[in-house]
């Protein structure tokens, strides 16, 4: 059935008519034709279960629903992630049956935990692109499926070189963290994209947590059935496997795109406009804030990634606990993201109502600060109960760091999001990669020093966020812009495009955005008489 | 809140441990006997011994020069790694507090102490790591303390080691089914792909 084109700017013009809700279009996927094709309703707002702003994205978060197509993008997304964590993180509690299986040294585990997560890196960097170009359905889907292999050939494992090589690969999957957060990004309104964002990622991140309890269990049960140790652990690789073929189904037959349906029917219908990859690509470059939020990242979810190779085998070996019970208390640091990561999405939400994009950033700081400083306390704890103390306290402050810092990073660009959100991923993983090199790799320091260390860098490494400046908002220490037209959301946003491009109607879906994202000016904006800006508002209103 | 009452009770629970460690923490391994026992492993062949299928010849009885064997109960057979295993390796290394020494992980075998000569035919398990070994004999008090051993091996643990080769763990019907679930995930991911892909072109055509 074709859709319905506007014709005020000829058929090039009305490229994003899909997105500006004045048209009647498609809610549902194209599998639905003949039914979508009977609804005529003049409030196109009302096919949505949940209540939502003209862009189409929910304005309600319900946790417990799992209704199309906002809720559900939500559950598949951070499923997906949690499942990617699981993969990456499986080998860490079984390395003692491992390295007995391949004569492995501490060299060798330590490379081998460096590579785990610098695949990610470039997977990450690539995945941003993916969805900006594929949709986050394909980018979710690719990556769980195309890695599974890589899970599943941990049976042929026979040395070190191997073993790293697996690790490495399995370490791919993680770019599921920045589909994941840019199908949320896309399907939920601005005011709550931090609790949203921060509830994605802490539940996925949970994963490295349930890992060292899930892993070991199934080791365990297929020992029962008589596998000796060595096949054991190898076939207990096939339980994450299944798990990322299973989700990678269930993303692309639930899943959608986008509010209004998949992104390549939309493309073709010419209600979405495809970009080009090296105007998304230059624009995420170019601003200076990306980069700002790959070192914070590196060292908020970096410190996370690290902490999660390590934290292990140093309570095993400093208060010399039993390798069951030091899982139990690596484990607790992995599942303190089921409520810390979400608090610090929230607690950036609350701020940015009641100061603006200000309070987001200082929310940021004060958050990542102190999981530092918990973590150099960590690392000079000498018993065991201010040991796990300090821990918990560490790891609540640098989880809900990361899900503060989601709450910056959907307003940095609205073009580049995708490619932004994979930038900032790879970051994290950056930091870890550097973190575990630095400090955990050799005999230099003994892991305590290596842990103090590490904090007193994270706390140097997130002093940039006071450089973040909006002109329209301000930064954590400056004023917004004075200026006429620089204090406006949409000169912010429409700057990303040229003037031909604005003349050809391309930046609409921006200009909505920037409409959408005068929450970010805090109490302000409730007061203040905002007039309509000339640019940008759809002709035939 | 909930989460305060589990690190509460955590802490206890690691504190009771703590001090269920405490009696056995001052034990160490200098105080024990040196060469009570007379110990030889002689391997079945030469070579590089293959675990799961090669065995041991295990010989030990009291030594000549032992003095406190009186306390003797049970004798514990243990398979012990070489220095050259533990090299770049903190989980085996060797410790002199009893509790904390990893030198010598795997159990041969337990039996009641006899004064005469004892013997055991040890086959390898299939769970021992590739390495260089040696085998000790801890005779341990009724208390289920150490109070003495014997090695095969010379104090400074260089001779009369032997080298095993661990199993692969690997096998040929969990490669298959590895390759096939692969292939498997790919060719679902292509089909959605490509299925998709026209549906929408036939959604542009009309």
């Amino acid at each position: 059935m074709a859709p319905n084109h506007s014709n005020e700017n000829g058929s090039i013009g009305s490229s994003l008519h899909g997105v500006t809700a004045r048209e009647q279009i498609f809610s549902f996927s194209v599998e639905d034709g003949p039914s979508s094709q009977a609804i005529r309703s003049d409030d196109p707002t009302a096919k949505f279960a949940l209540p939502v702003d003209s862009e189409h994205r929910a304005k309600v978060f319900k946790p417990l629903s799992f209704a199309k197509p906002h809720m559900r993008a939500f559950h598949l997304g951070w499923i997906s992630f949690f499942t990617c964590f699981i993969s990456t993180f499986a080998a860490a509690p079984l390395v003692p049956v491992i390295r007995d299986n391949l004569d492995l040294t501490k060299t060798d585990i330590g490379n081998a935990g460096v590579a785990s997560v610098s695949g990610a890196i470039f997977s990450r960097l690539a995945m941003g692109a993916v969805c900006d170009l594929l949709g986050a359905r394909y980018g979710t889907a690719f990556s769980l499926m195309l890695s599974a292999p890589a899970v599943f050939s941990m049976s042929f494992v026979a040395d070190a070189g191997s073993y790293l090589a697996v690790r490495f690969m399995i370490g791919f999957c993680l770019a599921t963290f920045v589909s994941c957060q840019y199908w949320t990004s896309v399907m939920f309104t601005g005011k709550i994209i931090g609790l949203v964002n921060g509830c994605a990622g802490g539940w996925g991140d949970m994963g490295g947590g349930v890992t060292q309890l899930l892993m070991p269990m199934v080791f365990h049960v297929i020992k029962l059935t008589g596998a000796t140790p060595f096949t054991a652990w190898r076939f207990a690789f096939f339980i994450p496997g299944f798990l990322q073929i299973i989700m990678g189904i269930l993303v692309l037959t639930l899943g959608q795109d986008l509010p209004d349906g998949n992104l390549s029917t939309l493309q073709k219908s010419g209600q979405v406009s495809k970009d080009k990859f090296s105007k998304v690509f230059w624009f995420a470059v170019k601003n200076y804030r990306t980069w700002i939020l790959f070192v914070l990242y590196g060292f908020s979810m970096g410190v996370e990634l690290t902490i999660n190779n390590v934290i292990s085998g140093y309570f095993y070996d400093r208060f010399n606990l039993t390798l069951h019970t030091a899982g139990i208390v690596a484990a607790s640091f992995g599942m303190a993201n089921f409520f810390a990561r979400p608090f610090g999405g929230y607690a950036s939400d609350v701020a940015a109502r009641l100061f603006g994009m200000r309070g987001r950033l200082w929310t940021l700081w004060i958050l990542q600060t102190v999981g530092a400083l918990f973590c150099i306390w960590l690392g000079r704890a000498s018993s065991l109960p201010i040991a796990i103390l300090a821990m918990m306290l560490f790891s609540v402050g640098t989880q809900a760091a990361c899900g503060a810092l989601f709450g910056v990073a959907p307003f940095v660009s609205r073009r580049s999001l995708g490619l932004i959100s994979g930038l900032t991923g790879a970051g994290g993983n950056f930091g870890s990669g550097v973190t575990q090199l630095l400090f955990f790799s050799s005999s230099r320091f003994s892991t305590a020093e290596g842990l103090s260390l590490m904090g007193v860098m994270a706390v140097v490494c997130t002093i940039p966020v006071a450089f973040i400046h909006f002109p329209q908002w301000g930064s954590m220490f400056l004023r917004p812009s004075q200026h006429e037209e620089r204090s406006k959301e949409e000169h912010y946003y429409g700057g990303e495009w040229t003037e031909e491009e604005k003349s050809l109607g391309l930046h609409e879906g921006s200009i909505k955005f920037a409409e959408n994202s005068r929450s970010e000016r805090g109490r302000k904006a409730v007061l203040a008489d905002i007039p309509t800006p000339e640019t940008g508002s759809p002709a035939h209103v | 809140m909930a989460i305060h009452k589990i690190i509460l009770a955590s802490f206890l629970v690691y504190l009771m441990i703590q001090f269920s460690h405490g009696a056995t923490k001052e034990r160490l391994f200098s105080d024990l006997e040196k060469d009570a026992l007379d110990v030889t492993a002689k391997p079945s062949r030469q070579g590089v011994l293959d675990a799961g299928i090669d065995k041991l010849s295990i010989t030990w009885k009291l030594s000549s020069t032992a003095k406190k064997q009186a306390n003797f109960k049970t004798i514990k057979v243990k398979l012990c790694y070489a220095p050259v295993s533990q090299v770049d390796r903190p989980w085996r290394k060797t410790e002199n507090e009893l509790f904390k020494d990893k030198t010598c992980p795997h159990k041969i075998i337990t039996r009641a102490y006899n004064k005469s000569s004892q013997s055991f035919k040890y086959t390898l398990d299939r769970d021992i790591p590739t390495g260089t070994y040696f085998v000790r004999t801890y005779a341990v008090d009724a208390k289920d303390h150490e109070v003495a051993f014997g090695q095969s091996t010379n104090e400074a643990k260089t001779t009369n080691l032997f080298s095993v080769q661990a199993i692969s763990g690997r096998h040929k019907s969990l490669d298959i089914a590895s390759v096939c679930f692969s292939v498997f995930s790919v060719l679902a991911l292509l089909v959605f792909f490509v299925n998709e892909k026209r549906k929408a072109k036939l959604e542009q055509s009309k």
